[in-house]
């Protein structure tokens, strides 16, 4: 037997030497990659779905009948070097006009408005935002022109957005303390683990130390037994996603029929790396620190 | 060469293991380290070996300060230093030969090489027939002479004994000791803590006498008693 398949088989058989907490401590981990796994998908949904929202919300500012060009045009300079503001395009009266002609040409029951005398519409500059969280921030600043000439009225609709976006912040930070919780509760069950491992192996431990094993090797059986349990528990979580992937799809086809939010091509590929790249470090992570504690003498 | 120069070694309760010990060990001598339970050997032997520090004074192997010695050099003074205890310290659930071979696994030898120094050590303790056998299967004198394999396989500068012959009877004991003297010839410094006052007064080595701490005698030739 070569030094590095000692080391593995150390690992496997102080997994094995007591199953219960082993199994006790895989289970918690994929419990932990569970909701970590739902969190991720969550939040990458409800990302997607706020960017296809963003790219839709407009803020029409309508502007003063008498307002004079020049005014205008600054205004509208000035709204397009904000960087949250992707476009700004100007709609002048005949052009309102003539949207709302097309409109009414299509629809029988709004009757003929070609009888109108003068136009009552009102010019206006169109935004298109690249960022709708900046929505507040640009509606504020709008709204202080009201009244001084230029801006006649404001309509912005991010309500959605909003909504969704509070949905996303909430996610986000209980989901990040839910996870915080979970991380701790499964370190402690991983170094509880390794505690007993290192225990039951403390006179083959003594007699490395003792014919001059290096420090790294006597604690590697252990970091690789938290990284076993890490796998078996990213298994576990995976298998666990797999047979309920397709009834929750199910479910949430409503939702996604609204919206054609797509995660990514490589997103369930990016899904399975980070599980079990979480998982081999929470593993590790706990073992070492075990180790830290149990073995410095 | 084994040095200790003024070494004291004061537990944190204010009891003195060591007091002012001045001991040199050249290269290839026989000691016996003689005393009451408590009288200081086994501190000594941890010392050697950095298991513990000297609160004072300095202890010196292959002329090395052991003190100063980083973390990650204590390995190698390990595989310099052979050690040997009453109680054996055999893995159970394997053989002997799988115990003696260990020692080199764990440092990093395997294979062929491996296989050859473990015979080597194996044969030198007379236990190729007994080589496929698990301790438990074993007689004491049998045990001891695995440890001592095991010891010896990695090739020690310095070999210590604490208390060996502790629970062999003296039919048995001789032969540890014959054992031990033999790999003393081979050139291993051999230190040996020993309450067994028959086997120091046949060998007339050198004995050192510790007594709550302190070096109270040390004799070339000596006897187990003043």
């Amino acid at each position: 037997m070569t030094r590095i398949a000692y080391l593995f088989v150390s690992a496997w058989q102080g997994f094995w030497r007591n199953p219960v907490m082993s199994v006790a401590s895989t289970l918690t981990v994929a419990l932990m990659l569970l909701l970590f796994a739902f969190f991720i998908v969550t939040d990458r949904g409800l990302e997607a779905a706020v960017t296809i929202l963003e790219s839709k919300v407009e803020i029409v500012v309508y502007l003063e009948d008498n307002a004079k060009p020049t005014e205008v045009l600054l205004l509208k300079s000035r709204l397009e070097t904000d960087p949250a503001i992707a476009r700004v395009d100007y709609v002048t009266k005949d052009e309102a006009l003539q949207r709302l002609k097309d409109i009414a040409a299509r629809r029988s029951d709004l009757g003929s408005i070609e009888d109108v005398g003068t136009n009552p519409l009102p010019a206006s500059l169109e935004l298109k935002l690249a960022n709708a969280r900046e929505t507040p921030r640009i509606v504020a600043s709008l709204r202080e022109e009201l009244g001084r000439g230029v801006v006649h009225d404001l309509i912005d609709n991010p309500t959605v957005v909003d909504k969704l976006l509070t949905i996303t912040r909430v996610l986000s930070a209980g989901g990040i303390a839910v996870l915080a919780m979970m991380l701790f509760v499964t370190l402690f069950v991983i170094v509880n683990t390794i505690r007993i491992a290192v225990h039951a192996r403390r006179d083959e431990i003594e007699i490395m130390k003792l014919v001059g094993a290096a420090d790294w090797f006597v604690r590697w059986p252990f970091i690789l037994e938290g990284m076993l349990v890490g796998t078996f528990g990213a298994a576990v979580a995976l298998a666990a996603i797999v047979a309920g992937a397709g009834p929750v799809t199910n479910a949430l086809i409503g939702f996604l029929d609204i919206l054609p939010v797509s995660l990514g091509e490589n997103f369930i590929w990016q899904l399975v790396a980070g599980i079990f790249g979480f998982a081999l470090l929470v593993g590790a992570g706990g073992a070492s620190i075990s180790v830290r504690a149990h073995l410095s003498h | 060469m084994i040095a200790l120069q003024g070494v004291s070694k004061r537990y944190p309760n204010g009891t003195f293991a060591l007091r002012d010990v001045d001991v040199s060990i050249p290269t290839g001598e026989f000691v016996f380290l003689v005393g009451a339970s408590g009288a200081g050997k086994s501190t000594v032997i941890r010392l050697l070996i950095r298991e513990e520090l000297a609160t004072s004074g300095r202890v010196r192997v292959d002329s090395e300060d052991v003190a100063r010695m980083r973390r990650s050099q204590v390995p190698r003074l390990r595989r310099k230093v052979g050690v040997v205890f009453q109680d054996f310290k055999l893995l159970p659930t394997r053989t002997v030969e799988e115990n003696v071979a260990f020692a080199l696994l764990v440092t990093g030898r395997g294979g062929r090489a491996a296989r050859e120094e473990t015979e080597r050590a194996l044969s030198l303790v007379g236990l190729i027939p007994r080589r496929g056998h698990f301790p438990n299967e074993l007689s004491g004198g049998e045990q001891q002479r695995t440890a001592i394999a095991r010891a010896l396989v990695n090739r020690p500068r310095i070999l210590i004994a604490d208390e060996p012959t502790g629970n062999l009877d003296p039919v048995t004991s001789w032969e540890i000791i014959k054992l031990l003297t033999r790999v003393n010839e081979l050139g291993t410094t051999m230190i040996m803590a020993t309450h067994n006052a028959e086997i120091v007064n046949a060998l007339r080595r050198r004995v050192i006498h510790l007594d709550h701490g302190a070096v109270v005698r040390d004799e070339l030739e000596g006897l187990y008693a003043a």
